[in-house]
Parts: C-alpha cells; sequence; structure tokens
C-alpha cells in the first residue's frame, strides 16, 4: 500500500498479510532494555525455545561475560499444569546465583496464554527475596520489539526517587547497550558532553539499578533517536524533568546538532572551540583518503534499521558523504517515526516503514543499490546483489567490537568513513 | 546447504568452528522445536516454512542454534496477533498459505506451530485439507506441531520430518503400490552434518556390494527426491528416527540406524554405539549388506576395503603407535577412542569424565554404565588409563603430566586446553574433527591419524591470552559466570522441581 507522496519521497508500508518479519517481538525489545541494568537479572517465563533465543542473541551480539538472561526450564507438562513453581524457583535461584538487585520477570507467550498467575507469584516472593522483582507481560503476540522496549523504560520509572535535580547532568534514554560500538558510543557522546560541562548521571539503559532510582537527579533527559520517548514523558510529568529528542549523532551535523540540542536546553554555550577542534581533526583526516571520496560519491546505497538510529545514518550518507540513499527500511518504528516520515526532509528516496523482508528485498533489488548498511539480517541479499554491507544496526551477530573505536559522535565520524570506504575496495572481484 | 560448495570451504569451516563452542544445548538452554523443524524446511529446497504464530517466533528463530553461524533468511510468518490468540488465528492461516505460495511458488509449504496457535486452539488440519481441496495452491502443505514424535530429540527436527512423511509421503498410499528401486537404499543424516560430503566412500562401498544408493538426504534434496524415498528397500540414519519407523510401517520401507541404540539395550555390546573407524564401519556395512541379502558380495568388497586400508593406516600412523592420548569418556564410545585406540594404536593415558549435572537428567546406573563403557574399552585395548572424575583443571595437567600424555584429544567446549596448552601439552580438537571429517568408511581413521600427526608438530603455544581469564573449577571452559547459567539451567530443568515448589507455592 502506497501511503502517500511528500516532496518526492514515496512512502511505503507493508502490504501482504504474511509478514516475514525485520523486528523481534515485545519479548526481545523488553530484554534489551533490562541487559543494560547491570545489576538485573531477566528471567524467561516461556517454552525452551524463547529463552533459548534470546540467550543466543545475547550470546553472539554483546558481551559474552554478562549474560543474565535465566529460563524457568518450563516443560510441557507445565502447559496443562501451570508453572507457577517454575518460575519461584527461577526467581530463588537468580537470587542466590547472581545476588541482583533487581529481577525482571518477562512472562511469555505460553505461561501468558496459559493464566500463569505470574503477579501472584512475584508478589509472594517479594518478602523472601532482598532485590526488587517485577513482571512484565511480553507474549509475542502483544506487539513488536519496541512497545516491549518502551514498556519497560515505562515500568522502571516506577522505582525512580524524587530528588533534587544537579545542574549540567543529563541522563541518555534510549541506549542500546547491545548495538554493535554501543560501548565505544557511549565514551564519545560523554566526551562530547564533557567538553561542554555536561556529566551524564544515569544511562537508559546502561546502569545500575541504584543509578536508574536516582535518574531524577538530572536536570535533562535526552532521547536518543525517539526511543524511550514514553519514558521521559512519564519523568517529566512525575519529576518535572523536561526532555529533548536528539538525533543519534552519526556524522559531523548530527555531532553538532545533538551537542548544540543539549547545551541550548540546558542554557549553556557550546564550546566553539571544541566544535573547531573536532571539525579540524575530521578536515585532517578525510584529507588523506579524499580520492576515495570522491570515488565512491553518489553511490547508491539502502539502510536497514531501526527508527532511533536509521535515519539519522541516512541523513549523514546522504548529506555528508553524498551517497544516494535510494531505500531507507525503517525495520522497527518508535514513537516519533511518523513524523520523521513526514517531515520535509529529502535524504532518501523511498521509505519503507517496518517492512517485511520478502517485499523489502524485492524493492531494494530494482533500485540498483550498490551498498547496504543494515545488520546481520541483510547479509544475504547483500551476497545476492553482490555488494557490501556495513553493519550498523540490530542485530549483529557476525562482527564482534572490542576495540574503542565509535560510529558515533565526531571520533566516529572518520572511523565509519572508514569503515565504508574499506568495505568498498576491500573485496575480491573478477573482471 | 552450500557446505561442500567449492570455494565455500574456506570460509566456511573456520566460521562454523568460530560459533562451536556455544554452550547451549543441553548446558544452558535447549532449542525449541521451531529451530529443529526450520533445519528440515531449510534442508529441502523447494519448500518454504510458514510459521503460524508471533512475529518473535519468526524473527529470533532466524538465529538458529543448530546453525548459529549461517541465519535463516527466509522465516514468513503469519503475524499472530492478540486478536488471533482470542478469535482464533485459522483465517490468517488459510490466507497465509495462499500468499505464501503466490510469494514463492514452492512444491512445499511446512507450517510450523507455535506456542500461541497450539494453545488457542487452532485446527492446522482442517484449514490444510481446506486449502488443498480448494486448489489455492498448486504444492504439498504439511504442518508440524512437535506432537507427533512422542519427544524424540531434536523435537522439531523429528516432528517435521514425521510430518512430511505421514502427510505427504505415505498420505493415500498403500503399501506395495509404490515403484521400487530394488536393491537400492536410502543415505538420511542432519542437515547440519554435511551428507554430500560425508558419505560418498559409504555410496562408492554399497555401491560395490551391488546395492544401489535411491537417495542422499540431505544434499540438495528437492521435494521430488523425497517422494522418492519410499522406492528404496531400506533407510539407513545416523540414529533412530520416527519418521522411518512409519515409512516401514506404511510403506514396507525397512529403516537401518548406524548407531545402534534398541540393540545395545538388548545386547549391552558398547560397539554397537559406534559405528566408526575400520571395524565399526564394517560391521555397519555388513549389517547394511545383511538387511539387503547381500551377504556374499559384501564380504569380499569389506575385506578387500579393510585391507586396503589398514595397509594405508600402518604406513600414517607409523610414529603414533604407543603415543599416550587423553580424552573424555563422555562420549561413550560413540567419539574418537574406537579409532585412537583400535586403529591407530593409541594408548589411553588419562580419561576425564565431566558428570556434572548428568546426575539430573541420568539414573546412577546410567552414569556409571556410561563411565564403565570407555574405561573398559581402554583396558580391553592394553591401557591402564588415569581415571579422573570431575576434575579441575590444575588435577587434569598434573595426570597428564605424571602419565606422560603426549597430546589431549580434548575441546574447548568442555576443557581448558589453552591452559593444556600453555603447560607444553599438546592437543587437538575432536569437536573440529567432528564437525568437519567423522564419518563412516576406512578412509575416516586414516584421516585421523594424518591430523593427529600434525597436530603432534604444532608449534608449543606458551602464553595463550585466554589464560589471563579465571574460569569456573568444575566447568573448567566456562568462565565462572556462565557455569551459573549452567548450574541453574541443569536444576531448573528438573522435572520434579517444579512440582516440588508449586506444592510448597501453594501452601
Amino acid at each position: 500500500m502506497k501511503e502517500g507522496s511528500n516532496h518526492e519521497k514515496e512512502i511505503k508500508a507493508r502490504e501482504g498479510l504474511v509478514y516475514d518479519p525485520t523486528q523481534d517481538c515485545k519479548l526481545v525489545g523488553a530484554a534489551r532494555a533490562l541487559a543494560g541494568i547491570k545489576d538485573a537479572v531477566t528471567i524467561v517465563h516461556a517454552r525452551p525455545g524463547c529463552h533459548c533465543g534470546v540467550l543466543l542473541l545475547r550470546a553472539l551480539g554483546s558481551n559474552q561475560n554478562d549474560i543474565r538472561i535465566v529460563g524457568t526450564g518450563f516443560r510441557a507438562q507445565d502447559m496443562v499444569y501451570g508453572a507457577e513453581g517454575r518460575l519461584a524457583t527461577a526467581i530463588r535461584l537468580s537470587y542466590k546465583n547472581f545476588k541482583p538487585s533487581l529481577i525482571a520477570v518477562l512472562n511469555c507467550s505460553a505461561p501468558a496464554i496459559m493464566g500463569d498467575d505470574v503477579e501472584g507469584v512475584v508478589l509472594s516472593m517479594k518478602e523472601e527475596i532482598p532485590a526488587e522483582i517485577f513482571a512484565l507481560s511480553t507474549g509475542g503476540y502483544e506487539g513488536p520489539a519496541w512497545i516491549g522496549y518502551e514498556e519497560t523504560l515505562a515500568e522502571l520509572t516506577r522505582f525512580m526517587v524524587l530528588s533534587e535535580t544537579e545542574s549540567d547532568k543529563v541522563n541518555l534514554i534510549g541506549f542500546k547497550q547491545d548495538d554493535i560500538k554501543a560501548y565505544s558510543d557511549l565514551l564519545e557522546i560523554e566526551r562530547m558532553l564533557n567538553s561542554s560541562g555536561i556529566t551524564i548521571n544515569t544511562v537508559l539503559t546502561n546502569s545500575t539499578f541504584d543509578e536508574i532510582k536516582n535518574a531524577p537527579r538530572a536536570s535533562l533527559n535526552v532521547v536518543l533517536g525517539g526511543d524511550g520517548l514514553e519514558c521521559a514523558k512519564i519523568m517529566q510529568e512525575k519529576f518535572d524533568i523536561p526532555y529533548i529528542v536528539t538525533p543519534y549523532p552519526f556524522g559531523l551535523n548530527n555531532s553538532i546538532e545533538f551537542l548544540e540540542s543539549v547545551t541550548k536546553s540546558l542554557n549553556k554555550e557550546v564550546s566553539e572551540e571544541f566544535i573547531t577542534a573536532e571539525k579540524n581533526s575530521i578536515k585532517e583526516r578525510i584529507e588523506r583518503i579524499f580520492l576515495f571520496l570522491q570515488g565512491i560519491y553518489d553511490t547508491s546505497v539502502a539502510v536497514v534499521g531501526d527508527s532511533a538510529r536509521a535515519y539519522d545514518l541516512a541523513k549523514f550518507l546522504s548529506d555528508e558523504l553524498c551517497l544516494n540513499v535510494k531505500v531507507l527500511a525503517i525495520t522497527s518504528r518508535n514513537h516519533i517515526s511518523r513524523d520523521k516520515a513526514k517531515a520535509n526532509e529529502d535524504y532518501f528516496e523511498t521509505l519503507l516503514i517496518e517492512p517485511d523482508r520478502f517485499e523489502m528485498n524485492e524493492v531494494i533489488k530494482s533500485k540498483g543499490v550498490e551498498m547496504i548498511f543494515g545488520s546481520t539480517m541483510e547479509k544475504k541479499l547483500a551476497y545476492e546483489l553482490g555488494v557490501p554491507l556495513v553493519r550498523i544496526f540490530y542485530p549483529v551477530i557476525d562482527e564482534v567490537s572490542i576495540s574503542d573505536a565509535p560510529y558515533a559522535g565526531f571520533r566516529g565520524t572518520p572511523h565509519l568513513i572508514e569503515k565504508i570506504v574499506n568495505s568498498v575496495i576491500n573485496n575480491y572481484v573478477e573482471v | 546447504m552450500m557446505y561442500e560448495e567449492k570455494g565455500n570451504e574456506g570460509f566456511l569451516r573456520p566460521l562454523i568452528n568460530a560459533y562451536s563452542t556455544l554452550p547451549l544445548h543441553g548446558i544452558t538452554a535447549i532449542p525449541g522445536k521451531i529451530s529443529g523443524a526450520l533445519m528440515v524446511a531449510d534442508a529441502i529446497e523447494d519448500a518454504v516454512p510458514l510459521i503460524h504464530g508471533p512475529v518473535g517466533c519468526s524473527f529470533q528463530r532466524k538465529i538458529n542454534p543448530f546453525r548459529p553461524y549461517l541465519p535463516f533468511y527466509e522465516t514468513p510468518c503469519t503475524d499472530m496477533n492478540d486478536l488471533e490468540v482470542v478469535y482464533g488465528g485459522e483465517d490468517k492461516l488459510r490466507m497465509g498459505i495462499r500468499e505464501v505460495y503466490e510469494r514463492h511458488h514452492p512444491n512445499l509449504i511446512v507450517v510450523i506451530t507455535t506456542c500461541a496457535s497450539d494453545l488457542i486452539g487452532d485446527d492446522f488440519k482442517a484449514v490444510i485439507e481446506e486449502t488443498k481441496a480448494k486448489g489455492d495452491v498448486g504444492c504439498e502443505v504439511v504442518y508440524t506441531t512437535g506432537d507427533f514424535t512422542e519427544k524424540s530429540k531434536p523435537v522439531g527436527y523429528q516432528d517435521a520430518l514425521y510430518a512430511i512423511t505421514d502427510q505427504m509421503l505415505c498420505n493415500g498410499v498403500e503399501k506395495g503400490v509404490t515403484d521400487k528401486n530394488d536393491g537400492s537404499v536410502n543415505i538420511v543424516t542432519f542437515p547440519i552434518h554435511g551428507a554430500g560430503l560425508k558419505v560418498a566412500e559409504m555410496a562408492s562401498v554399497l555401491n560395490e556390494m551391488g546395492i544401489g544408493i535411491n537417495k542422499v538426504c540431505f544434499d540438495h534434496t528437492r521435494v521430488e527426491d523425497l517422494y522418492d524415498l519410499p522406492k528404496a528397500e531400506l533407510t539407513i540414519t545416523d540414529y533412530p528416527m520416527a519418521w522411518a519407523k512409519l515409512m516401514k510401517a506404511r510403506m514396507g520401507v525397512d529403516y537401518y540406524a548406524t548407531v545402534g541404540l534398541e540393540e545395545y539395550r538388548n545386547s549391552r555390546d558398547p560397539e554397537l554405539l559406534s559405528p566408526y573407524g575400520i571395524e565399526g564401519s564394517a560391521r555397519v556395512f555388513f549389517e547394511i549388506a545383511k538387511r539387503m541379502g547381500k551377504e556374499g558380495e559384501a564380504e569380499e568388497v569389506i575385506e578387500r576395503r579393510k585391507k586396503e586400508a589398514s595397509e594405508r593406516l600402518s604406513e600414517v600412523k607409523k610414529g603414533l603407535e604407543g603415543k599416550k592420548v587423553a580424552y573424555s569418556g563422555m562420549g561413550g564410545l560413540h567419539s574418537l577412542e574406537v579409532m585412537l585406540l583400535r586403529d591407530i594404536g593409541m594408548d589411553a593415558s588419562v580419561i576425564i569424565y565431566k558428570t556434572l549435572g548428568l546426575e539430573r537428567i541420568l539414573s546412577k546406573d546410567a552414569i556409571e554404565e556410561l563411565l564403565n563403557i570407555t574405561l573398559e574399552w581402554a583396558r580391553k585395548y592394553g591401557s591402564d588409563p588415569e581415571v579422573l572424575l570431575n576434575p579441575t583443571t590444575e588435577e587434569e595437567i598434573k595426570a597428564m603430566k605424571k602419565t606422560g600424555t603426549d597430546i589431549a584429544v580434548l575441546s574447548s567446549l568442555t576443557n581448558a586446553v589453552h591452559e593444556y596448552n600453555k603447560e607444553g601439552i599438546r592437543t587437538f580438537n575432536p569437536m573440529d574433527f567432528m564437525l568437519h571429517h567423522q564419518r563412516i568408511g576406512f578412509e575416516c581413521p586414516i584421516e585421523l591419524a594424518i591430523l593427529l600427526k600434525e597436530a603432534l608438530k604444532k608449534p608449543q603455544r606458551r602464553n595463550p591470552l585466554l589464560c589471563m581469564l579465571k574460569y569456573d573449577s568444575r566447568r573448567t571452559n566456562l568462565i565462572p559466570h556462565w557455569a551459573k547459567l549452567a548450574d541453574m539451567f541443569m536444576t531448573l530443568r528438573e522435572g520434579a522441581i517444579g512440582d516440588t515448589d508449586r506444592a510448597a507455592y501453594l501452601k
């Protein structure tokens, strides 16, 4: 179905009933949000496949020394008699083994349909277990991953404590520590903020549970790309903390815009000296490969990723590297995706919103795309088209990132450019 | 499968190995039925899966624990949401089947049901029969729920094959009506085992005995190949399969499992558990020949092939005989020890048993039996190994040094091999051998001997970075964090735990 045209843009939504999804279910969105709480354990109350799936995603796509995902050992007979006892055991064992500050129970399709009294179990365990415990309903049929992410961050606001705000302290909302380059991106974002005398109070989520409870100490919530907007709104209402939605700082201009909007919201001046130095640093580096940048100028590309970051990457690729973004596929929405789609921007040609993978591949194949920016899930498409794939978006399970080389921010810009150019010139081809 | 395609192997082997140490299967998690069923659908080139469930059941299963190195890119689903959970998902399934057919034009659609569609009671059978009767699709459609094979493992894999046999191959066909490819067999292995690569020698030996190969699955298998399966007289599988039993009952096609679990239960002869090595392979070939009435032809072929292989092996294994080898005793002869001792003539110096968690799924007697099998086997071949039960890495190294062990045939999936290397003990990776080389045939022990000799010549690794990490003292390959996950998983999977706790909780 064609939704409409706006300034030469073509916006498409899914056509068929059958859906080969480009996004995961509510369970994974919730699990991703919880994974960033450093002293929390996530219990997946589900048949073994869901637990195994989430564990596998974490083990392949994030820090392998920090997997805090526990199943409940749900067996076939539990479908008849219920698995509340197993859940109680899982909570007990989780506390015994990890001494977490928070235990989050994700109630999945099977027990949700069966009607396991998960809330009842949680309530009964609270006397015994000296950690916060909460349950979220994350049946696969209840919605996609971004809903699970939003609901989890919103749930966390229940534990936040009203306190005196500290000036020039911000919370980052919408950060996901299992995105590729997440840790180095965070370091760079922190460095950028520090340059203007701003410090990070809490990262939702890449903080301890205590730090999350103390999130109301910040004087501003910075919502990265729009993910976690619901949480920011609740915090504004409950704790009177204002929020701003910033771009994910891919490239020079997104980085400047990010920094300017944060400083402006805090009534501060951005350090022009810092920006100039960073610009010079980027200039000096791109000068070293300017012939290649001229060479890849106007290359046709597709960007396939989540709303919070894909729009901003596409803008960087189009505005700054001057690549031709033929297709921008938003695999997973958030509350501001529609507004972004309708904005008077012209950095992409065709926009697909939560497309079916089959339909999306057909569109990309028809557009003469020469490079894809996506996730591991675009590997086959890239192979079929014989084009490079730059892995930027979740899930990335076929590339690791342990060095301090970000994709975000000023320092991320040369690194991202390096990755892009190398992905083009690294290939062996026969002519 | 792209496994054996030329040009890929150089990339594929290290790729498979990179993902092979994930401590998942039965250690910290169990893959669900969808993963196994997808393995089957993916192994049939002109089949398409249709997952009748929510998006997560599709998206999450793209990353498959059976094959984590290569995602499943096409996993369409019916996108079940809360409306269907209340009102039923049959309409969506009906439309979904039609749409998948129009989109992909496959020869088979494998409908894989999920927790949600199973629990709400959708009548899959009726929907599929109606769709086919109306002529909405020009292909076969089967459905797999995980309930057809009494939880034979891997459930999804067994169940999907059973569904194909029951609903497609045997559906409406009377016993004895099918054309026969007389004197032929099917060779069927698990899709990740790289059938094309691994059964070539078996096929050649059988051909020489006068036994034809009807079909090899899964090796670029198409639906038309599946329809040809009942033409064979015998189906050879790597372990007992419910679908093969069904095909015997319905179509009269006998079956033979190379790992004789059922026969072992009667005879307690551990050799039945190993189809590998020269003698193991000879036994398997002779048993197949016997089933096919080709004992006479087989005797000569097997003897000749054995002789040729033994002669080559005796040359290749020079320098290996008598070398002291440490290995895991947990394979119950299904692993390499048969070839190490009997074929190559090595001396078992240390046998390591790791039973942690096993007591929750096996009886004390069964564990004892498992331990005895390998020890008795070692003694039978003149070894007097040191036996270690759930040792620490330090104890393992101490025993290996004391016994003058030349090589440890142990994997990073179970042992801290980097620590052995640091202490000057050379290692050979049995997991790599199992994934890429191990097969029935006379060539396999020769290959093993060559690789072992190479391993003994490898430069010493004196400073593995992996030694910088702290490992669990009992699960010596895992850092303490993962060991906790494994311990918890074992406890939580135990049947009685939940029941006891439920009773306590309900009080």
